[in-house]
């Protein structure tokens, strides 16, 4: 009892616009490429975030780690993408195009940054829903195959 | 220039699909009482049907200069392609896998997988989940 690895997740949300637009390419490439996610004002999603957190459960506490503790880390990170266009108000796409993988990915990072030395617990996945039928996961392999 | 730093986690990326069939579960094996108490009334004789939903995921590295793992057109023509020769159709008397293979939940998403593995190279098919209902699902990962 007690010494099994527990998942536990919790959901945010956050809105935000973004263009697709590669600088290397022509208007004429990107526009085959990226279609309508080029228009140059962007376009917007309600992201959903569903964050994943894998630990041992505390005997003291019966957690993993305190939901309002995970809640304030993730909302530090979540509060940097929210109502910004992410391309020009977030210092993470100049060199990157960000579709869902990219800003998983992005996610991912600095969530487990943010979380990193807090407790006997760490950062297992994130799944990001763009529309609730278009979905990324990032998941923590240290075996990549 | 875009960045090339590689990423060690897994990425995937993940679209939902719909289809609609009839299908009836019935066994040539079995007698017509034994296939009513296993299959109850999925073994309607004239069959009934389902508005499936089919979760595809794909793995991969994402393309640097996309920023993509799949690009979404591809993946759209993939799956749907397979999934035209199910939709709006009798499984088991319109589709010919299902002539011979029993077409419950798990036999179908078996056949949705070994299909999809064929068009996605590179071992890029990661998961599949099948809804059946809103209370059913079956689910497969490489």
């Amino acid at each position: 009892m007690g010494n099994q690895q527990v998942l536990i997740t919790k959901k945010f949300e956050f809105s935000a616009s973004h263009r697709y637009w590669n600088e290397d390419w022509s208007k004429e490439k990107n526009e085959e490429i990226f279609g309508k996610c080029t228009s140059p004002y962007g376009h917007g999603h309600n992201y959903e975030l569903h964050v994943t957190i894998s630990g041992r459960v505390d005997q003291n506490t019966g957690m993993i780690i305190n939901l309002s503790d995970l809640k304030k880390h993730v909302n530090e990170i979540v509060k940097s993408f929210d109502h910004k266009f992410l391309n020009l108000d977030t210092p993470y796409f100049q060199n990157k195009i960000p579709t869902t993988e990219n800003i998983a990915n992005v996610m991912f990072e600095l969530i487990e940054n943010q979380i990193k030395d807090k407790g006997d617990f760490s950062l297992h996945k994130i799944r990001l829903y763009e529309k609730k039928d278009l979905y990324v996961d990032v998941i923590k392999e240290t075996n990549h195959e | 220039m875009l960045s090339k730093k590689p990423i060690m986690n897994r990425t995937v990326l993940y679209k939902i699909f719909e289809f609609s069939s009839a299908h009836r579960l019935s066994s040539d094996k079995l007698t017509s009482e034994e296939n009513w108490d296993i299959y109850d009334k999925c073994n309607n004789i004239n069959g009934h049907g389902h508005d499936y939903y089919l979760e595809v995921g794909i793995t991969g590295d994402i393309d640097p200069e996309t920023g993509m793992t799949i690009e979404l057109e591809e993946m759209d023509i993939k799956v749907n392609a397979l999934l035209q020769q199910l939709n709006y159709k009798h499984l088991n008397k319109e589709v010919p896998y299902f002539k011979t293979t029993i077409s419950t939940g798990e036999n179908i998403i078996q056949f949705l997988w070994n299909e999809l593995d064929k068009s996605f190279t590179n071992q890029q098919l990661y998961y599949l989940k099948l809804w059946e209902t809103n209370n059913n699902y079956f689910e497969l990962k490489r």
